[in-house]
């Protein structure tokens, strides 16, 4: 019943919109114009001068509102320099965008044929146009040379740190699995065949090599301040993307195809806290919470290539910890795969049915 | 070449000998409005499909709208229509994303590449060239019908019971490379009729395009020198160029695709795991599909602003009373757009996996691309300065698509600086780049054409108050909906909800707003909508049998206003001037049939 009575209103909105837009125009042609927009230029330079006001009126509105809404400050070293580049880039193209507004809407305004009757006939100018094509040239080169640096200094493989940790990281529909490579810091090798993938090997980890049976599964993925960390991404099913919003890390997790992102953390989930904790914004309550928003605050590790019906659910929790040792400290409550679920099937297979089990043990 | 010319002018002394008789062997229904090979009812065949597509596409929008504005409220009239995709009155996750898919793809081809290069290009190439039709009515005939084949099957696909396309209407594989309804229903039947649909769109378009060119280049009546065409002509001679180059390439993509998805070969396949089982593919690459879809992509987003672009260029110079600044440079940056576009595809993949010494290169072209960009901006705010603008609705889209396109083309310069990129990419902020610098730039490119050739295609006027409102609304509608999601930087875009991540729970009220604004600027479309088919009926007549409404230069407006068969009744004028006399020699405006005057030095 209210759905249909909408629909009523807006249907006789149109009728009274059609019905004034006609007797305007009836009523212009009466007066002896020759088109039934005679006159109008005026108004119009008007409202497009007011229009600029507006627009600008509203961005400041939004920046003020708004900014204090957003991802918070970078939580990486690279991403602080591709924050740099991102504010640089906004200071150029925002002055292009203040100044070509202004006299679009100004020119608009102020040549209407209300208030200029006669056009200028002017047809090129080529000083000025090769000021206009040279000067752009020149900021974009500045830009690009600038972009690269950062660019290359975050893939560059021969500059990284040979402490680094190692992360590998799984998308799948529609979940995350985090493996880390337990106290030798060796990943257990991953063989992709029938015979290694199953429902319950479904990364194919060969679980002969020794150097699987410390690995382990986390629930989130823990990090340490200031220490590099390289995330080894891949995919098992359809594309993913390992998204870091507060680090500004992104990288596509592709089937049959490793990638990878190396990063360095620069602030502790505490840390990062206690910085949100000085802005007003984030001393709200938040709705479902009941607690200031900053308290709520977390890393997180989300989805950015679609990849079916639950992409938007692909969350995980991001940790910094302050030290080594934090870390060693969660590590040690964490367990084996290998020792916990796959050893113990293997002795029940081996009880249960030798033959088979030496063959798949090889 | 000249018999096609001699052919058709016998052609047409036949048709106007026929009027004066009383219309015993008129073509029949049939051939007048459904198999019509004329130039001028294929544009309106093809503006009107395009209507019927952009009011399902802006549809689906506010749909998805409501979903994301107010997630836990249940509108029970989508129940009503859309049964088990919304049960209880709240659209489903599947259903969002098929929405989304068909979104993309409706308002990319059929609306912005289909309607807008369709009508324009057909209506204007052989007026402002001075032809009598294009090289080939029957090819742009079956254009036209491939097109709506194309669209008959793209609209069926909302029907099947596995549901539309829904891995986004860039479709990537794997996972619309795997018919397995377990990991994507809408990867079925519904990706099947996708493909299909867009193999016939291609055709459509190839037929189109490769017609448009062949007239341009063949049909210019005597005196119209590549120099003296005007820019709309340029814009799309080489729009159907950057199509017939491209689309082959989606051609192929989405063909090796189907091989894949029916015949398991394994072009973008590669050790694909489902529930812990290996599949059979080997060898293949998701990446290969992104390189040849954005082969295609990335000039297809300039098919959809280089009409708009013309267009604009021709609307501001006619009601700025002044002749385009800079024409040379116009017609140049045009050309350099078209070349650079096929050298900036990656900038979609910077973090795909891609080698990032590739990226290097990439980000040198798409930033180069800028410069004819700005060039063209600054030009049209040039034409503008010192003009005696009339601010009527043509106008007034035109200005504010030059307003849309400089907002959102100054954004491309952060997404194509790679680094930059790493944190934009897939989120809101290029939603709201390409929005505005496409989607909504180009509606208005569309609009201020339609508004400004409504007298050329049906001898009447538009409502001018309701054109206004119209106006007024989109802009400020447009800019509502997309400019706040530059702060939403960071939020990931194709997301039904974000209430599983704390960190995107920032812009609640937000998304409410968005979504608000969404529906009104979709309303104030229907009212354009309303506006169009009134004015085609009860529209105010353009008085005069010749009558040149606007006072432009250019030959569509030395054609009577009465559409005939052949558009001149005669002999086709011939051209002895460049199409921008403006406000010279102590005219308003000169026709591009006028001989120059004595002593008259020709504009070059
Ligand atoms: C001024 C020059 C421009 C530059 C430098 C530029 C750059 C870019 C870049 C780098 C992206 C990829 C962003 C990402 O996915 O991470 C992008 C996306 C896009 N751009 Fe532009 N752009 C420009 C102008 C345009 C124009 C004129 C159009 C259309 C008429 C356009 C339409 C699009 C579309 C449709 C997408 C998104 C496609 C998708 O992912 O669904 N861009 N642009
Ligand atoms: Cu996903
Ligand atoms: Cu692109």
């Amino acid at each position: 019943m209210t759905t249909f009575l909408v629909f009523a209103v807006i249907v006789m909105l149109y009728v009274i919109l059609v019905l004034i837009g006609k007797a305007n125009e009836t009523s212009k042609l009466l007066s002896g114009k020759v088109f039934s927009y005679e006159g109008d230029s005026k108004m119009n330079g008007y409202l497009m001068l007011g229009f600029l006001v507006l627009f600008f009126w509203s961005i400041a509105f939004q920046i003020k509102y708004l900014t204090p809404l957003m991802i918070p400050k970078s939580a990486s070293y690279h991403g602080d320099e591709t924050d740099q580049l991102f504010y640089v880039t906004l200071f150029f193209i925002s002055i292009v965008f203040v100044l070509t507004h202004a006299a679009l809407f100004y020119f608009t305004y102020r040549y209407n044929e209300s208030k200029n009757k006669e056009a200028l006939f002017y047809s090129h100018n080529n000083k000025l146009e090769v000021i206009w094509t040279v000067i752009p040239a020149i900021v974009l080169t500045v830009l690009v040379v600038m972009g690269m640096r950062v660019w290359f200094k975050i893939f560059d493989v021969d500059g990284r740190d040979k402490n680094m940790m190692v992360v590998e990281v799984t998308g799948q529909q529609f979940k995350w699995t985090v493996r880390y490579p337990g106290p030798d810091g060796k990943f257990g090798k991953r063989i992709i065949d029938k015979e290694h993938v199953s429902p319950t090997n479904e990364l194919g980890i060969d679980w002969t090599d020794p150097n699987s049976h410390d690995d382990f599964f986390a629930d989130k993925i823990v990090l340490v301040k200031d220490k590099p960390v390289l995330c080894k991404l891949g995919a098992l099913d359809v594309l993913h993307s390992f998204y870091l919003p507060h680090f500004r890390v992104k990288m596509d997790c592709v089937p049959g195809l490793p990638t990878q992102f190396y990063f360095t953390p620069k602030y502790t989930t505490a840390e990062m806290q206690d910085y949100l904790k000085t802005l007003p914004w984030w001393n709200n309550i938040g709705k479902e919470s009941n607690e200031p928003k900053w308290k709520t605050f977390k890393y997180e590790l989300a989805c950015t290539e679609l990849c079916g019906r639950s992409h938007y659910g692909m969350q995980k929790d991001v940790v910094v910890v302050a030290t080594e040792k934090d870390y060693l400290d969660w590590m040690k409550t964490q367990q084996s795969h290998y020792e916990t679920v796959v050893k113990p099937s293997l002795e029940e297979k081996k009880v249960a049915e030798p033959i088979a089990a030496v063959v798949s043990t090889k | 070449m000249e018999t096609i010319a001699a052919h058709t002018t016998v052609h047409t002394e036949h048709t106007t000998s026929h009027d004066d008789h009383d219309h015993h062997h008129e073509a029949s229904w049939l051939e007048t409005y459904v198999f019509c090979q004329d130039h001028k009812t294929i544009a309106k065949q093809f503006l009107i499909t395009g209507m019927f597509w952009g009011v399902v596409g802006g549809l689906l929008s506010v749909i998805f709208r409501m979903q994301l504005g107010w997630p836990n409220e249940t509108f029970p009239i989508l129940e009503t229509f859309f049964g088990r995709w919304a049960e209880g009155g709240k659209i489903s996750n599947e259903f969002y994303y098929s929405l989304v898919t068909m979104h993309g793809t409706i308002l990319v081809f059929f609306v912005l590449t289909g309607g807008l290069s369709g009508t324009f290009a057909n209506l204007l190439i052989p007026y402002q060239i001075g032809a009598r039709d294009m090289a080939s009515g029957f090819m742009n005939m079956l254009s036209y019908w491939f097109f709506f084949a194309a669209s008959v099957v793209m609209f069926s696909s909302f029907f099947i019971q596995t549901g539309a396309a829904s891995g986004g209407w860039t479709a990537y594989p794997p996972i619309n490379g795997i018919r397995d309804l377990a990991v994507n229903k809408g990867s079925g039947l519904g990706f099947d009729l996708w493909i299909l649909a867009m193999a016939l769109f291609i055709v459509s378009s190839l037929l189109g395009g490769l017609n448009y060119v062949a007239t341009v280049l063949n049909l210019r009546t005597k005196g119209m020198t590549m120099m003296r065409l005007p820019l709309t002509i340029w814009a799309f001679m080489f729009t159907a160029v950057l199509g017939i180059l491209s689309f082959p390439a989606l051609l192929a993509a989405v063909s090796l695709l189907e091989f894949d998805r029916l015949l398991g070969t394994s072009f973008y396949l590669n050790q694909i795991i489902i529930n812990g089982n290996l599949l059979d593919y080997k060898g293949g690459s998701p990446v290969l599909f992104q390189h040849l879809f954005w082969f295609l992509g990335h000039p297809e987003v300039y098919i959809i602003i280089l009409p708009a672009m013309g267009i604009v260029s021709e609307v501001l110079s006619v009601h700025a009373r002044k002749p385009i600044f800079g024409y040379r440079a116009m017609v140049v940056s045009i050309m350099a757009i078209v070349i650079i576009s096929f050298l900036v595809w990656a900038h979609h993949m910077f973090v795909t996996g891609l080698n990032p010494n590739l990226a290097a290169v990439f980000v040198l072209f798409t930033l180069l691309i800028a410069v004819p960009s700005a060039i063209k901006v600054f030009n049209w705010i040039g034409t503008i300065w010192r003009g005696s603008l009339r601010l009527n609705p043509p106008m007034l889209f035109a200005i504010g698509f030059v307003s849309m396109f400089i907002s959102g083309g100054l954004t491309g310069l952060m997404l194509g600086n790679s680094a930059i990129d790493i944190q934009l990419h897939d989120t809101y902020f290029v939603v709201a780049h390409f929005h505005i610098v496409m989607g909504v730039a180009a509606f208005f490119g569309m609009f201020a054409g339609v508004y400004h050739w409504f007298p050329r295609m049906y001898g009447r006027f538009m409502n001018d108050t309701l054109g206004y409102i119209h106006f007024y609304i989109t802009l400020i509608g447009g800019y509502a909906i997309f400019f706040p999601m530059h702060f939403m930087t960071g939020l990931p875009r194709r997301y039904y909800a974000f209430s599983n991540f704390e960190t995107f729970s920032n812009f609640d009220s937000l998304v409410v707003f968005i979504s608000i604004a969404a529906i009104i600027v979709f309303l104030a479309q229907i009212l354009f909508i309303v506006n169009f088919f009134y004015s085609i009926f009860k529209g105010r007549k353009v008085e005069g049998e010749y009558a040149n409404p606007w006072g432009g230069t250019t030959l569509e407006w030395t054609a009577p206003v009465a559409r005939i068969h052949g558009n001149w009744p005669g002999e086709i004028p011939s051209v002895h001037r460049w199409p921008y006399d403006y406000s010279v020699n102590g005219k308003e405006y000169i026709t591009q049939d006028v001989p120059l005057a004595p002593g008259e030095v020709e504009h070059k």
